[in-house]
Formats: C-alpha cells, structure tokens, sequence
C-alpha cells in the first residue's frame, strides 16, 4: 500500500515538475501587463484591467501569459500520464487536461476544473493505458495496438470521464474560490501557519512541494495571496540560518559559518534547500527554529495583503511581487525569528552538560 | 565498482544538482567509479551513454519523478531510492549496494 502511494506521488511529482515553468512564464507576464494597466489606468468602468488601449508590446505579453497558463492543466495531465504510463500517456492525458482547461457555468461564474480537474484526469489516464496495455492481443494485431487501438480507446475513455467530472470539479473549485476569498482574520492566520510550516519542515521536499504548488495552482485561478505567504517562507529557513551565524559567531564552528554565507546567497534566490546542511547536521534543533520562522513570514505576508504572482519565493521575486514593503518585512521578520531562536537553542545546549540529540529527522 | 547514476527532484534546480554532488563525492571517498546524469529543470545534463551503462555494475536512480528514458536501465541491477536518501545519508546508499 505504501509503495502505491508513493509511486503514485511519484507520478504526480513528474506532471507538476513539468508544469513549473508554465505557471512561472503565465503568471509573470500576465503580472507585469496588469501591473502595466493600472500604472497607467487602463481600466474598465468594473476597474479590471482594460488592453484596448494599452501598447501592442503589453496587450501581447497579456495574452502569450494567457496562452501559456490555458496549456497548464493540459501539460499537467499529460505529464503525470506519461510518468506513469510512458509515451501513450501523454495522448489521453493532454486531451483529457485540455477538457478541464474548458470553464464551466457555475451559478454566476464561470470555472474551469482546472489543476484539480488535472490531476484526477492525468492519473485516470495513466491508469487507462496501462490496463489497456494489458490486453492480451494476438500477434498480427501487435503493431496497430500502440498506433491505432491504444491512442483512440484511451482518449475515448479518459475524455469521456473527463466531461462528465467537469461540472462537479469546476464546482468544488468555485467553491474552494469562494472559501479563499470568504476567509478573514483567524482562519487566513491559520492557513499561512499551516504553510508556512509545510514549506519549511522539509526544505524542498514533498511537504514543502505540496504548499508550494498550492500555491502555484491558486495563481491560475486568479489567487496571488497564497504564494504570497509561501515566498515569504521559502526563503527565511536559509536566510535566517545564515543570519543566526554572522550575529553568533561564537556558536558556530568556521566551516558552518562558510555554509551560513552560501545559505544566505541560497535564501536570496528562494531555494529552502539552503537549509539542509545545518539541519543535517542538528535536526531536532535547526527543524523547529526554521517552522517558527517560516509560520511567522507566512502570516505576516498573508496579513499584509502580499501578492505573489510568480510560483518562485525569496527576495528574487520582489520584483513582480504586490505590496513589496510587508514582503520585505515578512522575511526580515521571519530571518530573525528563525536566527534568535537557533541561536537560543544552541547557546542552551552548550551550557547544559547532556549530550547533543543524534539522528535524522 | 564501476556506478552509474540518475538524479531528478520535482523543480529540478536544487535538489538534483545536490544530491549528484553528494553522490560523487561519497564514491570518490569509497574508491568507486561513478557517472552521475541530472535530470534538472534544464533537462538532461551529463548523460549517460549505452556503453557507461552496459558497462556498469550497478545503476543509482535517486529520483523524485518519473526517470526519463528508464528503458536504458532494462539490464542492469538497479536501486531506487529518493533524493532525500542521496542528501542526507549517502554513505548508507553504497552500503545497500553492497547487500544487494
């Protein structure tokens, strides 16, 4: 049971690795032409953003964002389809994406199944074709299987299912839509606690994949506060490592002050993986003081109202970033959470006669 | 021993390009010949080739997602393991080549 579920993350891991670079190219040119449009007041009487007027360079870069982010549930399916069934995934698992790209009518708006769509559909897919591949087929049947059989009854199927789950899916996102929007005060507090421990628990792996394309799915839908709170956090797990050895020199052997210089160079550019080696070294300590840090620049970011329209995190995205000054105040926040409390912990440990905790965490 | 290896994380800009590093290093302190690819965020970078991989001994696969061209490895002895398991503790990945 364990093994499918981890090969089924596998899977997904394959599709969302793929989709990165769609959401990173949509959401930032779509960020720079909107923020265009309101630096200069192209806005309707509704005061969305209005490109009828705007320059031909910005109107296009609005619309190649637009382009790129309706290939993202298509791409999405599609690859999580061929991690797990090869090359004849990638048939229905594009076409079946592509069906939950298409918005629905629900109530007053309009919704597509989009990233959740996505996923189901991708992992329908992988499933379809591989039972299919299993089909005992006579020998001379064998070569028109994979060029005729194979493509035409596996889209058939997965695009079928995919229309019928598109209405309920569009209607669990508007719903999620409306739950996000809806959220005030204590639950938008816990929410960014609860990702901004994730993002820093395991500095980059799965747990923190998980918040962070939470994330990156919410900008599709037109939500930038939720990678908001996790730029925030994906940064201050290095940063404020490296800050805690530059103002604690004393505690920190020359080696890991090295690695404090190269965790600060890694929190600039958003990699939490920055973090790994003082966590290698000393879990039990280093894995608390960086979740304080990262739920405190989380709930701080979510607070303050910061947008963030690029699936990236760190000082780096500052410039497409909405509301930059509680951006730079939630990780300078964060860096020096994360940095008291590490060194706090480590003077502790020094001074007290037990051992050092061992092991992994 | 004669090692190939295949390192892939879901971003591909960190993790892979880590967890290679790690590898190499730790073969080169066990006296192992090792070649590791990276299948990062800018696709395939050090490949393996049929020859490094026929002639190798044992195959690492210390991957997040699906390996890209995983046919290659139909014939020789592999270990799948995650990246997490290259970062953190790479001398106990060598030592499970040795069991197996």
């Amino acid at each position: 049971m364990k093994e499918v579920l981890q090969k089924h993350k596998q899977y997904l891991l394959t599709g969302v690795s793929h989709v990165i670079p769609f959401i990173a190219c949509g959401g930032i040119l779509i960020a720079l032409s909107v923020t265009y449009a309101f630096k200069f007041h192209l806005v309707n009487q509704h005061g969305a953003p209005d490109f009828t007027q705007a320059p031909w360079l910005v109107k296009s870069m609005m619309e190649i964002g637009v382009k790129a982010f309706e290939l993202f549930p298509a791409v999405l399916a599609g690859f999580i389809a061929y991690g797990m069934a090869g090359k004849p995934g990638l048939v229905p698992g594009f076409v079946g994406g592509f069906i939950a790209a298409v918005p629905q009518v629900v109530g007053d708006r309009n919704a597509s199944a989009g990233f959740l769509g996505a996923l189901i559909i991708g992992l329908i897919a992988g499933h379809v074709v591989n039972a299919i591949k299993k089909i005992p087929t006579p020998k001379i049947f064998r070569p028109i299987m994979p060029i005729i059989v194979l493509p035409i009854l596996s889209t058939l199927l997965v695009g079928l299912t995919m229309l019928l789950l598109n209405m309920p899916i569009a209607k669990i996102m508007v719903g999620l839509g409306h739950f996000l929007e809806e959220m005030q005060g204590s639950s938008k507090v816990l929410l960014a606690l609860l990702l901004g421990a994730m993002i820093a628990f395991d500095m980059g792996g799965p747990v923190n994949k998980a918040a962070f394309f939470f994330g990156s799915a919410m900008i599709q839908q037109g939500n930038y506060t939720i990678m908001g709170a996790c730029a925030a956090a994906i940064c201050t797990p290095p940063l404020g490592l490296g800050l805690a050895t530059l103002i604690g020199k004393k505690i920190w052997s020359n080696e890991q002050r090295e690695s404090g210089l190269a965790a600060l160079g890694m929190g600039m550019i958003g990699i939490t993986e920055g973090a790994i080696p003082f966590a290698a070294a000393d879990p039990f300590r280093v894995i608390p003081s960086i979740v304080l840090g990262s739920m405190v620049a989380a709930v701080t970011a979510m607070l303050g109202g910061v947008g963030d329209p690029a699936p990236h995190g760190g000082p780096i995205v500052l410039p497409v970033v909405s509301n930059r000054l509680m951006f730079v105040l939630a990780i300078a926040l964060g860096a020096v959470v994360t940095a008291v409390s590490i060194n706090l912990l480590k003077q502790r440990a020094e001074s007290s006669t037990t051992p050092a905790p061992q092991g992994q965490s | 021993m004669k090692i190939v290896a295949v390192t892939a994380c879901p971003t591909g800009i960190a993790h892979t390009y880590m967890a290679a590093e790690q590898l190499e290093k730790t073969a080169k302190k066990l006296g192992h010949d090792i070649k590791v690819e990276t299948q990062g965020a800018m696709g395939i970078e050090n490949e393996l080739s049929p020859q490094d991989i026929s002639g190798a001994d044992v195959a690492i696969l210390a991957t997040d997602i699906a390996v890209e061209m995983i046919e290659r490895f139909n014939h020789v002895q592999k270990i799948q393991i995650p990246v997490q398991a290259a970062l953190k503790n790479p001398e106990a990945v060598f030592a499970q080549i040795k069991r197996a």
